[in-house]
């Protein structure tokens, strides 16, 4: 016998299929999951829902995510989303394409100026971004924005965001004193240990060309293509980014400068638009990005002296000017 | 039904169609032409904002501070039109020319269908419009605004009763599996769409939280599961025994096909969230039904096949069929990815990036695109009394858009699996960029492949329905 598909069976069978399987799925989790904030959850202020709204508007949530998965661990998983983090959104926007950074943790990561410079021209200060611009978005929109942008991450942006405000006047008043107060006051907030180390890469052709990449890709932007502090963006960053040829006559204790590159591109200067990159960038990438700036833009390289200890397998001895400090060592 | 009351009902049905033809009321099959022809328009539209967007993944700079071709906005204009605009539309269109004809009959109402024709197209260029200005929800593919999704719904449930109506004032007893699927994608639509656009929340349209979450991915799926797919697999039911000429294969698999779709489908939205913080029991029915997934789609894809089995050169000869069978083969591709990328230990790879991308064009495009153009083509010549243009300009259009979507599918595939694998060995999005510029890069170019499908097409359909030569009435 046939099973008879009639107009009554279809509809009403159609029907109670569809609520059986919906019910479930769908209505139970409604009522089941706990309408409770997290820990970090934070109300949003009128000027930060404004700013969501544009953030809706503009369909950024189809770039950027805003939750950290378990497999997360290599942008810095330093927490993993809790449904109570998003407690009260509407709509949600968790995302589900990740074409740029996820942002559920971006509150206090940048500087104000910084998100201006990267809303205007998100290429003034990441190079291989393909975000659009958002200028027509205009003043107050993005000033929206940025405060929503500042808000994400709860409770520990807010922790982030006042950290920053709290360095931030001693950044611009060292600024506003004159560059070489400036440069005094950021050797000075370098741990000690760090000031009188020389780069422990020797600067070969190769190290320079590897920082010479990395420094078009993270760098260029804001301090310009000759190192001057001149990039796309300056003209949206207060204080400005660093001219590095002031640098020269300010070495530590006249002959230092690696050490304490290295620790500002591993940490950034907090209060000021320069961002961290230890997330983004190794060991050797960070000190091959130094010795590009030390030996192009403050014509000064510390990477041939002492102290030099025992070098790795790696380096191997050469002939020039750039070659391993290894060479007088092994010669003699 | 008794056997006077339906002499009643025949009599009174031809009684109608005398009148119909007596008065000025639109000619039989006007809203199933309507429907394909604004479809292969609103194709071009849709892709050539698809390409607009693939361009700025190359160019960011190329187009600068014009706020409607901002990528946020090209992406959401894009999905919708080609999701509702191209696609639902000429699905819709093959519906209202085959449920009559399967029924010995006419529609119902051809005014009505008519004018909801011309109010979906009206709906689909005001939400173009609107999300382009920036008036949007943010929920993928329920991004339209309230008072456009009220128009929507109006749309389905005036086709709904259409199609209802005609399936009672039918004169053939049986109703043929297609019949099925299309009233059945109708009806579960009109359920699914108020539902997912949480239309009863006008200004945010949405729930709060990551039950938001819950809902808007039942809806986004079922889009594809309750919409998209019983409207082309009844398309497909309909043009395959037709070219193959052939009957079809099995009624029991029509039956089992059927019914596990609607209660198997509905419950895999959560597989979309594997690892957001959602209840870990909705994603194992999501993860499990994903598999499951397999009885629909392959009951009704060896019942196809094996229709079709012996008969293959009947495909190879008309740009309908080589469309319907290609449809139904990505169909069957895009199934089996879809199991597999439900696997925690797969998506940990493939989620959040353009593999993801690459599975939704051959699911909205491949297998159901195909087959909505295949079954435009297959049922024009009846829908207005003229033979198709040019069956090599067809043909044409039919090998550029399944390379050109082949081609994207695989760039957009390892593109995808380049930054998924990237990620998880630890790199940040931003360095991942550079890596991504090639497959980008071949994304545009394969889309350029298709939008001269697109414009072969519509201007295929176009001289057809107005230049076409006219078949003699037998």
């Amino acid at each position: 016998m046939r099973a008879r598909m009639t107009p009554a069976v279809l509809i009403f069978g159609g029907l109670i299929i569809f609520w059986v399987a919906f019910t479930p799925v769908v209505i139970v989790p409604t009522y089941v999951i706990p309408d409770d904030p997290s820990e970090t959850w934070d109300a949003r202020t009128e000027l930060e829902q404004r700013g969501r709204e544009v953030y809706i508007a503009e369909g950024c949530t189809y770039c950027h995510s805003q939750y950290i998965r378990p497999q997360d661990w290599g942008i810095g998983a330093d927490r993993l989303a809790k449904a109570g983090d998003y407690h009260q959104d509407a709509p949600h926007l968790l995302g589900s394409q990740r074409t740029g950074p996820d942002l559920s943790q971006e509150g206090g990561q940048h500087t104000n100026d910084w998100h201006l410079a990267h809303f205007m021209n998100p290429r003034s200060v990441r190079p291989d971004s393909i975000m659009p611009r958002f200028e027509y978005l205009g003043e107050e929109d993005i000033g929206a924005l940025t405060a929503y942008m500042q808000s994400l991450g709860g409770v520990e942006a807010d922790l982030r965001m006042a950290y920053q405000y709290k360095v931030r006047d001693d950044v611009i008043a060292a600024y506003e004193a004159g560059p070489d107060e400036n440069i005094q006051y950021l050797h000075e907030q370098v741990p000690p240990g760090w000031r009188p180390l020389p780069n422990p890469y020797p600067a070969t052709d190769a190290s320079l060309s590897r920082g010479e990449k990395v420094y078009q890709s993270f760098c260029i932007g804001c301090h310009g293509p000759v190192g001057d502090g001149m990039g796309q963006a300056s003209e949206w960053l207060y204080p400005p980014a660093l001219n590095f040829t002031t640098i020269r006559r300010n070495l530590w204790e006249d002959k230092y400068i690696g050490g304490i590159l290295y620790y500002y591109i591993m940490n950034g200067v907090t209060g000021s638009a320069m961002p961290y990159f230890k997330h983004e960038l190794e060991s050797e990438k960070i000190w091959d990005v130094s010795n590009y700036v030390a030996k192009y833009f403050i014509d000064w390289d510390d990477s041939n002296m002492e102290p030099v200890g025992v070098h790795s397998a790696r380096e191997t001895p050469g002939e020039g000017e750039n070659s391993p400090p290894a060479r007088e060592v092994i010669s003699e | 039904m008794s056997a006077e009351k339906r002499v009643d009902l025949e009599e009174k049905l031809d009684r109608e169609l005398d009148r119909d033809l007596q008065s000025d009321g639109p000619p039989p099959y006007s809203a199933a032409k309507g429907f394909i022809v604004s479809g292969a328009i609103w194709l071009i539209v849709g892709t050539t904002w698809g390409f607009i967007g693939a361009l700025e993944y190359v160019a960011p700079d190329l187009i600068q501070n014009v706020s409607w071709l901002s990528f946020g906005r090209v992406r959401t204009a894009h999905l919708n039109i080609v999701a509702f605009g191209f696609l639902t539309a000429t699905l819709i269109g093959v519906a209202l020319y085959c449920i009559p004809a399967l029924l010995r009959t006419k529609l119902f109402s051809e005014r009505l269908g008519v004018a909801t024709m011309w109010a979906w197209n009206a709906a689909v260029l005001v939400g173009a419009v609107t999300v382009s200005m920036g008036y949007t929800q943010a929920r993928e593919y329920a991004e339209l605004e309230w008072p456009i999704d009220v128009a929507v719904l109006l749309a389905f449930v005036l086709i709904l009763y259409n199609m209802i109506m005609t399936v009672v004032f039918r004169r053939e007893k049986n109703l043929y599996v297609s019949v099925w699927y299309f009233v059945g994608a109708i009806l579960w639509t009109s359920m699914v769409y108020p539902l997912g656009n949480v239309m009863w929340h006008p200004k945010t349209g949405s729930m709060t939280g990551t039950v938001d979450a819950i809902w808007l991915w039942f809806y986004g799926h079922n889009v594809i599961g309750l919409l998209f797919t019983p409207l082309a697999v009844g398309a497909a039911y309909y043009v395959i025994p037709r070219v193959a000429r052939a009957p079809l294969y099995s009624h029991t698999l029509s039956i089992i096909g059927f019914w596990t779709l609607g209660l198997i489908y509905t419950h895999i939205g959560t597989h979309h969230l594997m690892q957001a913080p959602v209840p870990l029991w909705l994603k194992v029915i999501a993860g499990i039904d994903s598999f499951l997934m397999l009885i629909p789609v392959f009951t009704v894809l060896v019942n196809l096949w094996m229709t079709a089995r012996g008969h293959w050169v009947n495909f190879f000869g008309t740009a309908a069929g080589k469309f319907v069978f290609a449809g139904t083969i990505w169909y069957a591709v895009v199934c089996i990815q879809g199991a597999f990328h439900s696997l925690n230990f797969v998506q940990r790879v493939t989620h959040f990036n353009n593999w993801v991308v690459g599975h939704a064009h051959i699911a909205v495009f491949g297998f159901a695109g195909m087959i909505a153009i295949g079954a435009a083509y297959h049922i024009l010549p009846k829908v207005c009394g003229r033979k198709i243009w040019s069956p090599p300009l067809a043909n044409l259009q039919y090998w550029l858009i399944f390379l050109g979507l082949w081609g994207m599918f695989i760039a957009l595939t390892i593109g995808g699996l380049v930054q998924g694998n990237s990620w998880l060995n630890g790199e940040s999005v931003y360095r991942v960029l550079p890596q991504l510029t090639m497959y980008s890069a071949l994304r545009v170019m394969f889309a350029i492949m298709i939008i001269a499908g697109a414009l072969v097409g519509a201007y295929n359909i176009l001289m057809t329905v107005s230049r076409g030569e006219r078949i003699e009435a037998a």
